[in-house]
């Protein structure tokens, strides 16, 4: 967290000889960091940069034979087909809506069940509650739709239980208000213990003589949680907020298509199920592209605030 | 998950070839067939008569020691019971009986588009692709042509494909529909051979309990709904009419089902030599109102909107339905043990498709069209031998071609018993305990497609009940074919404008159709709906499909 | 005031161990579930609705139908391979990358760290991607699978953001007594970060024992099928949404949904001892307080 310019040195000369002086300095200090990181650099360089003039394709006409540089320039046609669908703001707002939702609700769920597990004295408890809980993540998601939508329905489990504090017993999954709530629900079902893991692996490292010195001033349990676990994994906390910001229009079909319907449409369709939709009903792959760059240029947008963000607030950043 | 996420983006966002790769230089010819195949054993064959002359069909075993690349996917029959083309006897058989060996290619199953897209794009063309041009290709068939991958076949079935030639003149109709716009021929087809193998679909309903309430089988809509007022009242069933709703409410009615009553259809249809779109005629207001009503009496599946086939036969077999809307073989064939639990003498029969006044012949029903396209084989500008590559496809289309196709070997899978084939137990009753569907697909490709004409001896056999069988007669007595329409391909410049706007409109639709019937919204919003489809330009959809039509008639 | 104390903790704990047993049953649920439906009869499961408390009837037909496929144990063999080199692939390859990068005073760290990150947002996609392989020769090797993945950016940020949580001082007082950067990266780095290690490796070995789809497209030899795959295949054989006009006898269909679970637990129980295995590597404050100073 120390300046790294402080850290290098005092006076400092100006000019592009001068930075060239600190370029040839930083690489004869550091050219064994530089070596050890070229393996890295390549597999980037080949796998992921060589490829991306595929992203292209949103911008073209796209035909297989012509390929994509030699496909007809479409410019941003397919891009105003999205934004012109009646559609569009309504998956726009229901994407970020559930985005946002789960943000609120279920990120902050695996941290807590980290911190409560944390707490546990009990060896073989502990074990156990790290070991079942994230389970259900393993679980394919159809199978996990299924479970919800049979207890949803009008009859099911969960149907039944509300219907003794006044429900109407109506399925729960035709109606457009309930779905997010199921929704983030089960996604915090489904993911708490998995993304507990690492919190759980960031709290190893918290000073253990912290803890010695907080009880002998005193503190309670609580008190010592929030003032010195709670900190001590901010910096995993913080990356991983950041993280999830860059993602935040990332809300994946698979679970929309299997829990919506129609009725729900308005509430529950995103734009990937959207976009799903219409790539049954057309085979070309560049309005999928498109809206997928669309999505991708927001998310970088986000990442870089929420980014600059944690940086001036927490000092904890990826650059 | 972030790997999922990452997979799911790059799954969204596809590429191809990079421009400066080698084998793309025959896209200067358009694919018009070099006949230019001066391969001696091509010419060594029996076939003297090659000019097209009617009858001068090639003699099999075809006289060559070439072998021939052939790409496509395995039927999902026999995953888990055979891996590989190779070890499946059918397979091995057709080589024989066509003189031509084989080197089988299979994608993994369920991922057949995937793998093309990426084989057509690394430029290692085998000779043979079986592939659903008509559907999955982006720009259709006449694309994939003029892009220089399948071969243009109109002089090569010409002169080399006798039986498929002369079954296409004898049946001009189906002639039509394997052309493109351009009078194209683009792969061999898939022909169901009989309106008895079109027909598949439509009201299932226990028939066990019609006589046991001493009903008849309901033929109008006030029958059937007073048919299930009494399974409701009398069987306490609590979902008297269910039907799959996944991906959208009742989708089987865009055969017509119940709709047809009301003289709509869920999709576009002809009459009067115009194309008109259901939901927006008034019809469909009526049948939404039928279905409100249904709804709101408890004969129709309380969880209607979440409604898909493990719900459906949950219900059957627990006694809380009494009618849907399914296949003989996947609707009656499966749900029959089902009901088998709930009680002893269940018996599930076919329906005819419902009327609104007693006698009137129902306007529409399920009836696929002669030329299906799964199944359907062509021939790639890689091929080296072109010719060989047809008149080893057309075998399907000859009298011994057919039989081999539907009914596989003489001895092993059929026998003919006066006359009639019938399968052997090596397929109806395997000793590998292998289910009919699997081993009939070990020897033959009757129960599920390729490039032949289909037998209707071999449905005949396929449905083991006596209600299956019977149900296909109920059914077919519709008039889908007046008023349905072949299948029209938009122009590749049109298609991506037509899927935006269905798109739009089915997911209005779609909703629409779902509020009404569960009563969040009145009947009376139906007009505003229509106002809404038009807004989203349903006229241009209905002047595209027009267009479309207009070019399918001049084929 | 120690009294008030008690009593406060004690209802802490009360708290959390309810709230904890709470959750364990809840998420054990799908678990038990997916189990019992895979030992149950299949008619019987066909028609259940709710809860299941067990098994209902019982029988390995399910089982029986999966382990039948000779791919299974080709897949396991495969898939176990791509786990273990795959792994050891991952983990040298991001250790390194995360070493440098958590390093302070590089002048090209950041601009590497944006190259990194902003190939998570821009993806040329599919096709491209499969010709580069092609290119480099490793299609239908169990290596495509594992190369071109060698480093997860996600998992590459989790793992510097834990070096970078090292006290600066230990570096130091390292490279004083004359270490190289191997060195600080072999006897003080990454002992000190063996809960993010063991993280790591749960995280790739979790990612390459579930992939499927990259091998369906660059693997063509059967034989060289991961398990994921091959199980892929059979649930798709026996879901019975067939298209084909006459579709087959009502058993089949039956033990289409009881196959399914059994194929999930069959595809699943390994991996699930990967956790466990390394949860023996959550030791608090390792060694931190011995090195200090």
């Amino acid at each position: 967290m120390a300046d790294a310019r402080a850290a290098l040195g005092t006076a400092k000369p100006s000019g592009s000889l001068a930075r060239r002086r600190r370029v040839v300095k930083d690489f004869a200090t550091n050219k064994y960091l530089y070596l050890m990181i070229v393996p890295v650099l390549v597999y980037y360089a080949v796998f992921h940069y060589a490829p991306m003039y595929g992203a292209l394709i949103a911008f073209k006409e796209y035909s297989p034979m012509k390929g994509i540089l030699g496909s007809d320039w479409a410019g941003f046609k397919h891009f105003e087909d999205f934004f012109n669908s009646y559609y569009f703001l309504r998956i726009l707002k229901n994407t970020i809506l559930i985005s946002l939702y789960t943000l609120v609700f279920e990120f902050p769920a695996p941290i807590i069940l980290a911190l409560l597990i944390n707490e546990v004295r009990n060896k073989a408890f502990k074990r156990t509650a790290q070991t079942i809980t994230y389970m259900p993540y393993f679980i394919s998601l159809v199978v996990i739709c299924g479970i919800i939508t049979d207890f949803t329905n009008s009859d099911g489990v969960i149907n039944r239980f509300f219907m003794l504090f006044g429900y109407d017993g109506q399925a729960m999954l035709q109606r457009p208000e309930l779905f997010r709530p199921i929704y983030v629900l089960s996604e915090i079902w489904q993911r708490i213990g998995w993304e507990s893991i690492i919190y759980i692996a960031a709290l190893m490292s918290v000073d253990m003589e912290q803890y010695e010195a907080a009880r002998m001033d005193g503190a309670s349990r609580l008190k010592q949680m929030f003032y010195i676990t709670l900190p001590g994994i901010m910096p995993t906390i913080a990356i991983m907020l950041i993280l999830r910001m860059g993602n935040l229009m990332n809300v994946g079909f698979e679970k929309i298509i299997l829990l919506y319907n129609p009725v729900t449409y308005e509430t529950a369709d995103v734009i990937s199920s959207f976009v799903y939709r219409k790539g049954l009903l057309e085979f070309g792959w560049s309005y999928g592209s498109a809206v997928g760059l669309f999505n991708s240029v927001i998310n970088l947008a986000l990442l870089i605030t929420a980014n600059w963000i944690s940086r001036r607030v927490n000092n904890s950043s990826l650059w | 998950m972030k790997r999922l996420l990452m997979a799911a983006l790059a799954i969204i966002m596809v590429g191809t070839l990079l421009v400066a790769c080698s084998s793309k230089d025959n896209n200067a010819n358009k694919g018009e067939s070099p006949a230019a195949s001066n391969s001696p054993s091509a010419t060594t064959e029996a076939s003297a008569n090659q000019q097209g002359e009617e009858g001068g069909a090639a003699t099999y075993p075809l006289n060559t020691d070439k072998t021939l690349t052939y790409w496509g996917e395995l039927t999902g029959n026999l995953v888990g019971v055979k891996a590989t083309h190779d070890e499946v006897p059918f397979f091995q058989e057709w080589q024989k009986v066509t003189g031509v060996k084989l080197n089988f290619i299979a994608p993994p199953s369920g991922q057949a588009k995937e793998a093309l897209n990426i084989l057509l794009a690394s430029g290692d063309l085998p000779d043979i692709i079986e592939y659903n041009f008509l559907s999955d290709f982006p720009g259709g068939p006449e694309k994939a042509i003029a892009d220089g991958y399948i071969l243009r076949l109109n002089d090569l079935i010409d002169q080399h494909a006798p039986n498929l030639k002369k079954f296409l003149q004898e049946n001009p109709d189906i002639d039509k529909m394997v052309k493109t716009d351009n009078g194209s021929y683009y792969a061999f087809p898939f022909i169901r051979g009989d309106e008895y193998l079109r027909v598949f679909q439509g009201p299932i309903i226990r028939k066990d309990w019609l006589d046991e309430l001493g009903l008849p089988v309901p033929e109008t809509i006030d029958e059937w709904t007073s048919t299930l007022r009494e399974f409701k009242e009398k069987k306490g069933a609590s979902a008297p009419f269910t039907v799959n709703s996944k991906p959208r409410f009742f989708n089987d009615s865009y055969n017509g089902a119940f709709l047809g009553a009301f003289g709509v259809n869920r999709g576009f249809y002809q009459e009067d030599g115009v194309i008109k779109y259901g939901p927006a005629e008034s019809g469909f207001k009526d049948y939404l109102g039928l279905f409100q009503q249904w709804y709101k009496e408890g004969l129709l599946d309380k969880n209607i909107a979440t409604a898909d086939a493990k719900s459906i036969d949950s219900n059957w077999a627990s006694g809380q339905t009494g009618a849907s809307v399914g296949n003989a073989g996947g609707g009656i064939g499966r749900w029959q043990p089902l009901v088998e639990q709930n009680s002893a003498n269940a018996v599930l029969a076919a329906a005819p498709y419902p009327v609104l006044n007693k006698g009137d012949k129902p306007k529409f029903g399920q009836k696929d069209n002669a030329y299906s396209s799964g199944g359907i084989v062509a021939v790639t500008t890689a091929a080296k031998d072109a010719e060989l590559a047809v008149k080893l496809l057309d075998y399907g289309y000859s009298e011994e071609g057919r039989m081999f196709f539907n009914f596989g070997t003489e001895g092993v899978s059929y026998n003919l018993v006066d006359g009639y084939p019938k399968y052997t137990d090596l397929l109806m009753k395997n000793p590998d305990k292998l289910a009919p569907a699997q081993a009939m697909s070990m020897y033959i490709r009757g129960s599920y497609n390729g490039p032949f004409i289909q037998d209707k001896r071999y449905a005949e056999q396929f449905f083991a009940l006596q209600t299956q069988r019977d149900a296909i007669d109920v059914w077919k007595n519709t008039d889908a074919s007046n008023y349905g329409l072949p299948p029209l391909t938009p122009t590749p410049e049109e298609s991506s404008e037509y899927a935006t706007i269905m798109n739009d409109i089915n997911t209005l639709i779609d909703e629409m159709t779902l509020k009404i019937v569960l009563g969040t919204e009145s009947v009376d919003k139906f007009e505003g709906y229509v106002e809404k489809m038009k807004s989203l330009k349903l006229d241009r959809a209905i002047e595209i499909q027009t267009a479309a039509w207009e070019r399918y008639k001049n084929r | 005031m120690k009294r008030e104390k008690g009593v406060f903790d004690r209802l802490f704990d009360v708290f959390v161990y309810t709230a904890l047993s709470a959750l364990v049953i809840v998420t054990l649920y799908p678990l038990i579930y997916v189990l019992f439906a895979s030992f149950s009869e299949p008619g019987e499961f066909i028609t259940h609705k709710g809860f299941l408390w067990r098994p209902l009837g019982l029988s390995f037909d399910a089982y029986e139908s999966v382990i039948r496929n000779p791919g299974i144990l080709i897949g396991y063999r495969n898939t176990f391979f791509i786990v273990v080199a795959g792994v050891t692939v991952n983990l040298v390859m991001t250790a390194l990358a995360a070493y440098v990068l958590s390093r302070k005073n590089v002048l090209w760290n950041n601009a590497i760290m944006f190259f990194i990150v902003f190939t998570m947002f821009f993806s040329g996609g599919l096709i491209p991607l499969y010709l580069i392989v092609k290119g480099v020769g490793l299609l239908d090797s169990l290596w495509s699978t594992i190369v071109p993945f060698a480093v997860s950016t996600f998992n590459l940020i989790i793992m510097r953001t834990s070096f970078m949580g090292i006290p600066d001082s230990l570096e130091e007082s390292a490279k004083i007594d004359g270490a190289n950067h191997a060195t600080i990266l072999l006897r003080i780095i990454l002992p000190l970060s063996m809960p993010v290690i063991a993280v790591m490796i749960l995280y790739y070995a979790v990612d390459k024992w579930n992939g499927w789809f990259y091998a369906s497209i660059f693997i063509k030899s059967r034989d060289l099928y991961p398990l994921q795959l091959v199980l892929r295949e059979i649930l798709i054989a026996n879901s019975t949404d067939s298209m084909t006009a006459g579709a087959d006898a009502g058993d089949r269909h039956q033990i289409g949904e009881t196959i399914k679970y059994a194929t999930i637990v069959v595809a699943t129980a390994p991996i699930l001892f990967v956790y466990p295995f390394v949860q023996r590597y959550f030791v608090k404050g390792v060694m931190i307080g011995s090195l200090k100073g």
